[in-house]
C-alpha cells in the first residue's frame, strides 16, 4: 500500500508540478517534498507515525530594513488570530518567517480533498503577514499613534 | 529553423510546471497544467511572432450565455493582457493573452504573472457568472 508521502507526490506531480522528494530521516520517518507553485516554493512533510497527516509549510523572507523581531512576532501574533489554522514561525535571526498549516484527515487520501484550497489559505495568511510586516514602518506606526490620539482629543 | 516557443518551456521549468509539445504542420504547442488546470500556449508557423497562452472552460450548466458575455465584456475592459471570449456556440468560455513578440524570451521573464492574470480573470469570471443566493 503506498505511503502517504507517494500518494501526495504522486498526486501534485498529476495537477501539473515538479515534485523535489527528500529521503525519509530513518531515526524519525518524517519525509519532506518540495513543489513550486505562483512563484513560491511549498514544502510537504509526512511521517511514518501517522500516514493520515501531513503538514505544507512555505517561506517568506523578510525584508531588512523590517527586521524587527519584536514587532514582527506581534504582526505573526496577530494574522495567526485571523488564521488560526496557519502557525508561523521567525527563523534566521528575524530574517524569515514560516507558514505552516497542518492537515489530518481519516486515509492518506482524503488529505488530497481540497490540497489546492489549503495551500491557497496558507499563501493568503502568508502574504497578508508580509504585507503587515512591511507595512509596519515606523513613520506608519508613528502617524497612526498620532491620528489615534488626536481623535481621542488628546493632542 | 529554432524552435521559437524553446523560451516557454524554459519559463515552465521556472515555474517548476511539466509540459508536453504537441506541435503540427500549422502551429507549435505546449499544453501543461498549473495546480490542476490546464493552459496551453500556441505559435503558429507562417507567424511565430504571435504568441498566445490560454485556457479553455465549459461554461457551468445553466449560465445564462447573456450574462456570461456581459461579464466577459466587463473583464475584458478591466483587465490588463487577457482576452475573455465565449465560443462553440456559447458552451464554453476562453481566457487568453496574445502577444507580438520578436522572440518567446521575452515572454519568459513575465510568464508568472501573465500566468496569475489568466488564473484571477477565470477565477473572477467564475465567481461574477454564480447566481446570487436568494434573500432569507
Amino acid at each position: 500500500m503506498p505511503s502517504a508521502r507517494e500518494i501526495i507526490t504522486r498526486f501534485i506531480e498529476s495537477e501539473g508540478h515538479r515534485v523535489d522528494v527528500a529521503p525519509v530521516d530513518p531515526e524519525t520517518g518524517v519525509g519532506e517534498l518540495l513543489f513550486r507553485t505562483r512563484g513560491q516554493v511549498f514544502s510537504v512533510t509526512t511521517t511514518e507515525q501517522d500516514e493520515n497527516a501531513m503538514s505544507i509549510s512555505t517561506a517568506y523572507e523578510i525584508p531588512d530594513w523590517a527586521r524587527e523581531r519584536h514587532q514582527n512576532a506581534e504582526a505573526l501574533e496577530r494574522v495567526h488570530h485571523e488564521h488560526p489554522r496557519v502557525d508561523f514561525t521567525l527563523a534566521h535571526d528575524g530574517g524569515l518567517f514560516v507558514a505552516t498549516l497542518d492537515e489530518k484527515a481519516a486515509t492518506p487520501q482524503e488529505l488530497l480533498n481540497g490540497f489546492w484550497t489549503l495551500v491557497s489559505r496558507l499563501r493568503d495568511a502568508g502574504t497578508q503577514a508580509i504585507e503587515d510586516i512591511v507595512d509596519r514602518t515606523e513613520s506608519k506606526v508613528a502617524a497612526e499613534k498620532f491620528i489615534n490620539s488626536f481623535m481621542m482629543g488628546d493632542q | 529553423m529554432t524552435d521559437p516557443l524553446r523560451p516557454i518551456e524554459q519559463a515552465l521549468g521556472d515555474e517548476g510546471l511539466f509540459f508536453t509539445r504537441d506541435d503540427d504542420e500549422d502551429a507549435y504547442r505546449v499544453a501543461f497544467k498549473s495546480e490542476g488546470d490546464r493552459y496551453f500556449v500556441v505559435s503558429y508557423r507562417d507567424d511565430p511572432t504571435f504568441v498566445m497562452i490560454g485556457s479553455g472552460w465549459a461554461l457551468p450548466g445553466g449560465a445564462d450565455p447573456i450574462e456570461a458575455v456581459d461579464v466577459a465584456n466587463r473583464l475584458n475592459v478591466r483587465k490588463k493582457f487577457v482576452k475573455t471570449a465565449l465560443w462553440q456556440e456559447e458552451s464554453d468560455v476562453l481566457f487568453t493573452v496574445e502577444l507580438c513578440v520578436g522572440s518567446a524570451s521575452e515572454i519568459r521573464p513575465h510568464f508568472g504573472r501573465l500566468l496569475n492574470v489568466l488564473r484571477d480573470t477565470a477565477s473572477e469570471f467564475f465567481e461574477q457568472l454564480r447566481p446570487e443566493a436568494p434573500e432569507t
